[in-house]
């Protein structure tokens, strides 16, 4: 009788982490399941012309029509993601670094980091297309601007979040700020700064498409801007699915990427 | 590769009266943000000698311990450690420190903890030799097989363990510690307690502990300094006549009660503010 309930609370907890797998899904994946659903019926019924919504057939038959010219698109503007987001967290983490390591140097550079951030980046695009050209390096130059923000940002919040007591003990034994910096600073502020990497990361997709609308002559931006000078409306949504899949991508491998480099982080704490 | 071995206690139990002081502290007075936080505080710690400091909130003992550890300068007076300056002391791997927070590197396991200020006090050592001290101090503090646990798979008081351990791979002549059982529920505290004791019993350390519990400073310390409020002063000090070994059936001799009320009644004498400053 007494072992009883004991059975029941260690059933129940392995069924509730199953329901709690399958349950966190289930109702997104429906909605999902059901707008397209009614998307696909009301362009119907309604007999709503293609070029201003297409039904959910419509895109799946332009994407698999036009498959071959949205894949070499999707390369092309997941390259200029790639390595727009790898510039923004090494020159994030620099920054962050110069400002925590020379006191003066980061005085003098946080203000204007922060006045810069205000910048309303997009329009930044018409210029850095001036200053660079059509090919990949106005992209890399709007990601950056866009994406290193966060980076910088909460590293700097993990750096400074280290607790005084700690400092006292390094203190006191004589360790150099070089040391406080390498050996303390920069792993505790590894959760914020992979925090700040899965925000970049999101902001990486964003600057490649701004950086195409811009100027370019590939990459899925440019197939979406294309396309709707042609009322092909299908082929924009068809793109802007690969865009949202992208993200997507991005985004979770940033997050394996943090299960990776700090696997100690209170988030991922068994306690 | 000098890795001084943990002084034996030997023959030479550690409880026996040294004449020579290990710290002294001199007309010790402390302004912080044109506040009074000490006035005029003497203090003498004989070497291997336990000793708490215990007070109201606010009346400075962390302060008066962050004097004797280098990080606070007094505003006047002086302190010696061993005809040192607590700076010099402390480069001298003379002074380990424990903090209610344990402050574990939390990507570090424990027995990284427990060396990782050594690490940084002496560059000639090799990670071996780190490695080795680290699982040491473990051992002394009886955390010989959690060495490759990470602090999230600690409870509090064994991180507090790896803390004291990792004072202790300094090798210093004293262990200062502000209240470092405070965050622990009451058994744990205890248990804490009975440890540091058996430590301090092993090897030889001098140990002064800031303490909140009237408990804690009779089970375990030789002599209790009470500090008042406004300013921070020592107000009365106390001779704990318990023999060592003690252990916690301590707590209910005839002695220890009688010391408990008299620690009291000077403990709410020291909420009175002091006289003119």
């Amino acid at each position: 009788m007494s072992d009883q309930p004991i059975t029941n609370l260690s059933e129940s907890r392995f069924a509730s982490s199953w329901s709690q797998a399958t349950g966190s899904w289930l109702p997104a994946v429906i909605l999902l399941l059901a707008t397209i659903v009614v998307w696909e019926a009301v362009v119907r019924v309604f007999a709503i012309s293609a070029f201003i919504i297409p039904a959910p057939t419509e895109i799946a038959q332009s994407l698999v029509a036009q498959w071959a010219t949205l894949m070499q698109a999707t390369l092309v503007t997941a390259g200029e993601i790639l390595f727009g987001f790898l510039v923004s967290v090494v020159v994030g983490i620099a920054i962050a670094l110069v400002i925590v390591r020379f006191d003066w140097l980061g005085r003098a550079l946080y203000p204007l980091v922060v006045l810069f951030q205000n910048v309303p980046k997009v329009a930044l695009a018409p210029i850095f297309i001036l200053w660079f050209g059509y090919g990949l390096a106005p992209k890399i130059g709007l990601i950056l601007v866009i994406a290193f923000f966060p980076v910088t940002l909460s590293m700097l919040a993990g750096m400074q979040a280290v607790d005084r007591s700690l400092l006292s003990l390094m203190n006191s034994v004589g360790a150099s700020p070089t040391q406080i910096l390498f050996r303390i600073r920069v792993p505790h502020s590894l959760p914020n700064l992979m925090a700040g990497t899965k925000i970049a990361a999101t902001l990486s997709v964003i600057g490649a498409i701004v950086g195409e609308f811009a100027g370019a002559s590939d990459g899925l931006g440019y197939v979406i801007q294309f396309a709707s000078t042609q009322l092909d409306t299908a082929l924009v949504f068809a793109a802007l699915l690969l865009v949202s899949v992208l993200g997507i991508a991005f985004y979770y491998a940033a997050e394996i990427l943090e299960r990776i480099v700090v696997p100690w982080a209170p988030k991922f704490s068994r306690a | 590769m000098r890795i001084e071995p943990i002084r034996p206690a030997g023959g030479r139990p550690a409880h026996i009266r040294h004449h020579d002081d290990l710290i002294s502290a001199k007309s010790v007075s402390v302004t912080l943000a044109r506040q009074l936080v000490l006035q005029n505080i003497d203090l003498s710690i004989p070497k291997g000698s336990f000793v708490s400091l215990i007070g109201p909130s606010g009346c400075g003992k962390s302060t008066l311990l962050k004097v004797l550890a280098g990080l606070v300068n007094p505003t006047s007076g002086s302190v010696s450690i061993a005809g040192l300056s607590p700076v010099e002391a402390a480069r001298k791997r003379m002074i380990g420190l424990v903090f209610q927070e344990a402050n574990l590197l939390p990507w570090k396991n424990a027995v990284d903890n427990a060396s990782m200020l050594l690490g940084i006090a002496d560059k000639s050592l090799s990670r071996a030799d780190l490695r080795a001290r680290g699982q040491e101090m473990l051992e002394l503090v009886g955390l010989g097989d959690s060495a490759h646990k990470r602090p999230n798979e600690l409870s509090g008081g064994m991180r507090q363990r790896v803390a004291i351990a990792r004072a202790l791979a300094l090798d210093p002549a004293v262990l200062l510690m502000d209240e470092p059982f405070g965050a622990l529920d009451a058994i744990t505290r205890d248990q804490m307690g009975q440890s540091l004791l058996e430590i301090w019993q092993r090897t030889g350390k001098t140990i002064v502990l800031v303490t909140h519990s009237i408990d804690e400073a009779i089970h375990l310390s030789r002599h209790v300094h009470v500090l008042g409020i406004k300013p921070g002063r020592i107000t009365e000090s106390l001779d704990i006549g318990l023999p060592y070994p003690r252990d916690l059936s301590v707590t209910e001799d005839p002695e220890f009660v009688r010391l408990v009320v008299q620690l009291r009644t000077m403990l709410r004498a020291s909420h009175q503010p002091g006289g003119a400053s």
